[in-house]
């Protein structure tokens, strides 16, 4: 009995160790740089949206610390039992160094007495574990101790080499450049993975070319290595049979003989990154798609020659794939793609842009229910056919996406929004830039459903105001927010956001150029409570296109013109933190003296006087600023003048209308509480919610009217005084004016000149036909100029 | 009756009875248990592991014991693994000498008991670290088997390895 046990335990210590090498064999074609990171990283990275590389090292550093080690495990070891099993058979003693055992070959297979206290008598897999937890530097000091160590230590160097810097680029390419009978090893035979894209200034066809001739590679990183050309490329891709993945991202000669290369050598090949393949013909896409049918990710875009065959020829052979990559290939239509999501219900990713074939047909072949169970990614930028028809299948269909991007399609209403609605949870990452059709009605019913929004771009959504800021205050999770050119969106929307998300918001890059109705003081709000900001883009904003703000901001694109570049206005990184710093000085210094001049009536005097030499310097420069305006050189040139003489003159002019307190943003916070708890309340239909929304607002603006009416008759009277009295005509007692801005600014309905402090009718483009009367105050800095007359001095 | 044991033989006969759960922890006799016993054990389990010395298998033991209720990483996140620092019990457990050392390592590969053989690798990669090639043949009883050439030689051609 005892010894049937022990026999089964042998038997099953042998099965263990013989299955787990088998098993574990089977496994390292998986794991895969450009093929296999079902989650996170890739979309979190692609969040930052701007350049590819960094993404690809996230998916590096995800893919290869963890799975390289194991990758490289399995296969040492598992070449080792196969050469060590053909050494017993053919009874060749394998070379042990003398202080081993004639039992050697069987030393990955048997536990074995421990004889000496030697580290070397330690199986192969157990070292390996051990030498896991090295660094790169300590498995250098360790190769030279022994050969058996040598022999091991060096296949994992090389496993992939490091090209990551300067200095070890060189050695690296110093040793390949020795013929390899003269290196001590050809090092060509254990590279596995090659990324020569963190120094693609320093890659070029020589480089590449020394590494024609490794057999084992499985993986060739090329990303923007934008020197290299179609030769090496192929040189290298010969008789790589092993090959899984090529990233070509990046690379301008992408030729024909590339692409017939792979599908001449590399059989296996799971992931393929071509995006500038436009010069790639429709015969050599379709014959590598039919001689690699493992191919999991293909990346083909930019071009005309992705045919529908193309497609055809990927839905008869590649079964597969998990990720399409269409971007801009304009002659895909969804003939045969229909047919790819009927058959590939393992797909998750699928990107196509600019396709004006794609239409609501392309999921017609899916049954309406939950069928793409794992799509995460979708993204039909710019295929303008299609409608909310189709949007609706695809929620049903794929209920657990978690990017949408239907960027560029026009046609998509709020009806779209209301049925991705239902993705819930699941939805993460939304791109809707110029979806003009949709409202906030449409963004209200997404962002309610979808509490885990991270990224959401409504750029160019012309009719969204400020309300859909404030259902934005409701996203917990939201790290991005995208609104250019949403021009209706006011400071008002601006600081009811900043409220409502409250201090320590985890908002990262906040996109609002061309919302031409901001200005400083809610953007101060705003980067006050986001610590965590690292981009803000305010390009063509007039309030800021001014030099002591512009000083922060980074450098235009060189390939911009003279008026781009004189309204760029793109804060990044540390210059989101300068900015900051500048504004709350700024504010401080504000605040001060505010503070002082309605409180410490003992300092009144001095103060009064203090702060009317400043008023009236401040006004001064206004009125030559606003002359000036149609030249915003000549705005920036005084201003910096202006701020040379002290660093607060320049700002009073904005500062006054910013307040501490939302200080003449009130009124607007009223109404929009007002309309909102309305909707929350959500009794109402969606008649009789707008009927009641017209009301309020145009009862706000008919209140507007009559204030901007009564400020211009008063303006109109002290002109009129002023002329009476002629130059000699004493400005209005000083001692008030800077206290008495600022109460004015307070009051609801106030005739405060300043078009800051002016109540921003934010709704009207909502119901544009039921505001007839909408004073043109968005003008403002014509309402400005009428300060001219109040101080005569000038 | 109480609840079934399960007795490890040693190679050199000594008998080990022990609880279920600390066996268990060895993947190897946990297989073995279930696939003999599908129904759950219903009297004491006699398992020899006649390749393990009965100091080796009592200190393997002793770390069952004291690790009965750990719950280790997951055992396919390499990274979690070799983040982990040793524990301060297991640093003290693997005060031995590094016949034991081994020893302990090898019983643990061949029982299947991963977190401890993680944890006596990290024991000698923690000896290896910061040394010489010099002193790692020293420290580890290594004869020099290649070439002051051949060293040479190898050392320039992988000189890259040294840069971070």
């Amino acid at each position: 009995m005892v010894a049937s046990i022990y026999n089964l335990l042998k038997l099953a210590f042998h099965c263990y160790n013989n299955a787990s090498c088998i098993f574990q064999h089977s496994k390292p074609s998986s794991p895969n740089s450009v093929e296999e990171d079902p989650t996170g990283n890739r979309e979190a990275t692609t969040r930052a949206n701007s350049n590819t590389v960094s993404r690809y090292e996230a998916d590096f550093i995800m893919d290869n610390d963890s799975n390289n080690f194991k990758e490289l495990r399995d296969s040492i070891i598992t070449d080792r039992r196969l050469s060590e099993a053909n050494n017993s058979i053919n009874q060749i003693p394998p070379s042990p160094p003398s202080h081993k055992n004639d039992n050697n070959h069987f030393i990955n297979y048997q536990y074995q007495e421990i004889q000496k206290n030697s580290l070397i008598r330690l199986p192969t897999e157990i070292l390996l574990q051990i030498f896991h937890n090295l660094d790169r530097k300590e498995l250098y000091a360790l190769l030279t101790v022994c050969r058996e160590f040598a022999d091991l230590i060096i296949e994992i160097l090389w496993f992939r080499p490091n090209m990551q810097n300067d200095l070890s680029f060189k050695k690296i390419k110093e040793v390949m450049e020795i013929p390899k009978e003269k290196t001590h090893w050809d090092y060509r035979q254990y590279i596995k993975r090659l990324n020569l894209s963190f120094m693609t200034k320093l890659v070029d066809d020589d480089l590449l070319s020394l590494f024609v001739g490794c057999p084992k590679l499985e993986r060739l990183t090329l990303v923007n290595c934008t020197k290299l050309t179609r030769k090496p490329i192929t040189q290298v891709l010969k008789n790589c049979e092993k090959l899984q993945s090529i990233d070509l991202t990046g690379v301008t000669d992408i030729h024909d003989s590339i692409i017939d290369a792979l599908a001449e050598n590399c059989l296996r090949l799971q992931g393929l990154y071509a995006p500038g393949c436009g010069n790639v013909c429709e015969a050599s896409i379709i014959r590598l798609l039919n001689s690699c049918p493992m191919l999991k990710r293909i990346k083909f875009n930019n071009s005309e020659n992705i045919t529908d065959q193309c497609i055809s020829a990927m839905y008869e052979n590649c079964k597969s794939l998990v990720e399409i990559d269409l971007h801009n290939c304009p002659n895909v239509s969804d003939l045969y793609l229909k047919n790819i999501f009927n058959d590939l219900s393992q797909l998750r990713e699928f990107r196509i842009s600019n396709a004006a074939g794609i239409t609501d047909k392309l999921f017609e072949l899916l049954p309406s229910r939950y069928y793409l169970e794992k799509l995460r990614i979708i993204d039909i930028t710019g295929c303008n056919a299609i409608t909310d028809k189709l949007v609706e299948k695809l929620v049903i269909c794929a209920p657990r996406l978690r990017n949408v991007v239907l960027s560029k399609c026009m046609q998509i209403t709020d009806a779209s929004l209301r049925a991705l609605s239902q993705l819930g949870r699941s939805l993460h990452y939304i791109h809707l830039g110029h979806c003009g059709l949709i409202t906030d009605f449409g963004v209200a019913a997404l962002v309610r459903s979808c509490h885990r929004i991270q990224y959401i771009d409504l750029a160019c959504c012309t009719q969204l105001t400020d309300w859909t800021l404030i259902e934005l205050a409701n996203l917990p999770k939201l790290r991005r927010i995208g609104l250019v050119k949403c021009s209706l969106i006011t400071d008002g929307g601006i600081l009811e956001l900043v409220r409502r998300r409250g201090d320590q918001d985890c908002l990262e890059r906040v996109h609002l150029s061309y919302c031409t109705n901001l200005t400083i003081g809610p953007i101060y709000a705003l980067l006050k409570s986001c610590p965590k900001l690292t981009h803000l883009s305010l390009t063509g904003i007039s309030s800021f296109l001014r030099r002591e703000i512009t000083q922060y901001c980074r450098d235009p694109p060189p390939d911009f013109n003279e008026a781009q570049k004189s309204s760029f206005c793109v804060f990044s990184g540390h210059g989101v933190n300068q900015l900051r710093n500048y504004l709350f000085q700024v504010m401080e210094e504000q605040a001060y003296s505010i503070e002082q001049g309605d409180i410490h009536a003992l300092f009144l005097d001095q103060r009064r006087r203090l702060m009317n030499n400043n008023n009236i310097n401040n006004n001064n420069n206004n009125n030559n600023n606003n002359n000036n305006d149609d030249d915003g050189d000549v705005e920036i040139d005084d201003n910096n003048d202006n701020n040379n003489g002290g660093g607060r003159n320049a700002w009073d002019r904005r500062a006054e209308g910013l307040g501490l307190e939302d200080i003449g943003i009130q009124p607007i916070f009223d109404l929009n509480r007002e309309l909102f708890r309305e909707l929350n309340e959500g009794n109402m239909n969606p008649e009789e919610i707008q009927e009641h929304f017209q009301r309020l607002i145009l009862n706000r603006h008919q209140q507007r009217v009559f204030a901007f009416q009564q400020a211009q008759q008063q303006q109109a009277q002290q002109r009129q005084q002023g002329q009476r009295v002629g130059g000699a005509a004493a400005p209005p007692p000083p001692a008030i004016l800077a206290p008495g801005q600022v109460g004015r600014a307070g009051r609801r309905g106030n005739n405060d000149r300043n078009p800051e402090n002016a109540p921003q009718i934010e709704q009207q483009a909502v119901f544009p036909n039921e505001d007839p009367i909408i004073p043109d105050i968005n003008d403002d800095e014509d309402v400005d100029m009428d300060q001219v007359p109040l101080f005569p001095r000038n | 009756m109480s609840e079934p044991k399960v007795i490890m033989v040693s190679s050199d006969e000594e008998r080990f009875k022990v609880d279920q759960v600390v066996a268990e922890k060895s993947v190897t006799i946990k297989n073995m248990i279930r696939d003999l016993n599908p129904d759950g054990l219903t009297e004491d389990f006699e398992v020899p592991v006649s390749t393990i010395r009965a100091n080796v298998l009592s200190k393997v033991l002793e770390w069952c014991e004291h690790h009965k209720t750990t719950v280790f990483p997951d055992e396919d996140d390499e990274d979690a693994k070799k983040t982990a620092p040793i524990e301060e019990w297991d640093r003290t457990f693997f005060r031995v000498d590094q016949e034991m050392l081994y020893e302990i390592i090898l019983a643990a590969n061949f029982l299947n008991i991963t977190p401890l053989r993680d944890s006596g690798c990290k024991i000698v990669a923690e000896m290896i670290r910061g040394k010489s090639p010099e002193e790692l043949r020293k420290v580890f009883n290594i004869t020099n088997d290649f070439t002051a050439e051949e060293e040479a030689a190898i050392r320039r051609e992988n000189e890259w390895a040294e840069d971070r």
